[in-house]
């Protein structure tokens, strides 16, 4: 069963979508795993997949090295508090907290797909 | 445009108003896009600690707001978040949280769909893709909502 969802979401993650999101909320919603647990395993799930995606990229010559870099030292810095802040979260906001995240995101791809459709 | 600016500017020896002028104007918008690297790598870092996901949802538009090439923008956005995603499980496996069973189960299966997932997405239109996504989140989002 878990590799079926893996497969899911990985299918999703290729087509260049949010396959973490669809891979939490199925682990959660079939599984019924702990929403802290099916985030961890998500961040897992990503790590191979990345680097495969960091390789073929870094071949192609896609990468902006010395940008990458610099977002990259932030993005630690970030991380850190934001990971931090989720491990002390209680399940249940952090699942609310997630939802409307879900939801901006929806908005903003609505948004980007007017725009295109307007040029 | 900038760095041509800033060359003239350094091979004149004698500066007039206007050229203090455009050489404040130069500054200001150098540390314009500082501030707004600050801002999004910040921002990412937060987001994917916080969600363990959607990383890549707040950079790729940062990114192509910053003049990369949509690819590009992905190629860099990948890169960058592996740190943070690296960052943070050390977090959450010392808070107990990952399960070595399911993660890894899940992750043989993201190998194998993650193929499937890229041949797919040269055959089908992106505008289906992205309608479908959409209704995708809003309905996930309101079942975990409510």
């Amino acid at each position: 069963m878990e590799v079926l969802i893996g497969t899911i979401s990985g299918i999703i993650s290729g087509t260049g979508m949010g396959g973490g999101t669809v891979l939490i909320f199925l682990l959660g919603q079939i599984l019924g795993v702990d929403h802290h647990i099916a985030q961890a395993a998500n961040l897992i799930f990503f790590i191979p997949t990345s680097i495969v995606a960091i390789i073929v990229n870094i071949k192609n010559k896609n990468i902006d090295l010395k940008l990458a870099m610099q977002i990259s030292i932030l993005g630690i810095i970030g991380a850190v508090i934001g990971a931090k802040l989720a491990v002390y979260t209680d399940v249940n906001s952090l699942k609310k907290y997630f939802g409307y995240f879900l939801l901006i995101i929806a908005i903003y791809e609505i948004y980007t797909l007017f725009k295109k459709h307007k040029k | 445009m900038k760095i041509v600016y800033y060359k003239n500017l350094k091979l004149k020896n004698h500066i007039n108003l206007y050229d203090s002028f455009l050489f404040i104007k130069i500054q200001f918008v150098h540390n314009k896009n500082m501030v707004k690297k600050v801002i999004i790598g910040l921002s990412a870092g937060f987001v994917s600690g916080f969600f363990a996901t959607g990383g890549g949802m707040v950079l790729v538009p940062a990114f192509t707001f910053l003049n990369l090439s949509t690819q590009r923008a992905r190629g860099t956005a990948i890169f960058c978040i592996l740190p943070m995603v690296i960052t943070s499980s050390i977090f959450y496996y010392k808070s107990n949280y990952i399960d070595w069973k399911i993660s890894i189960l899940c992750a043989v299966g993201g190998s194998i769909g993650g193929y499937i997932g890229a041949k797919l997405l040269k055959k089908l239109p992106e505008i289906v893709l992205k309608i479908t996504f959409i209704l995708f989140l809003i309905y996930i989002a309101f079942r975990i909502i409510i």
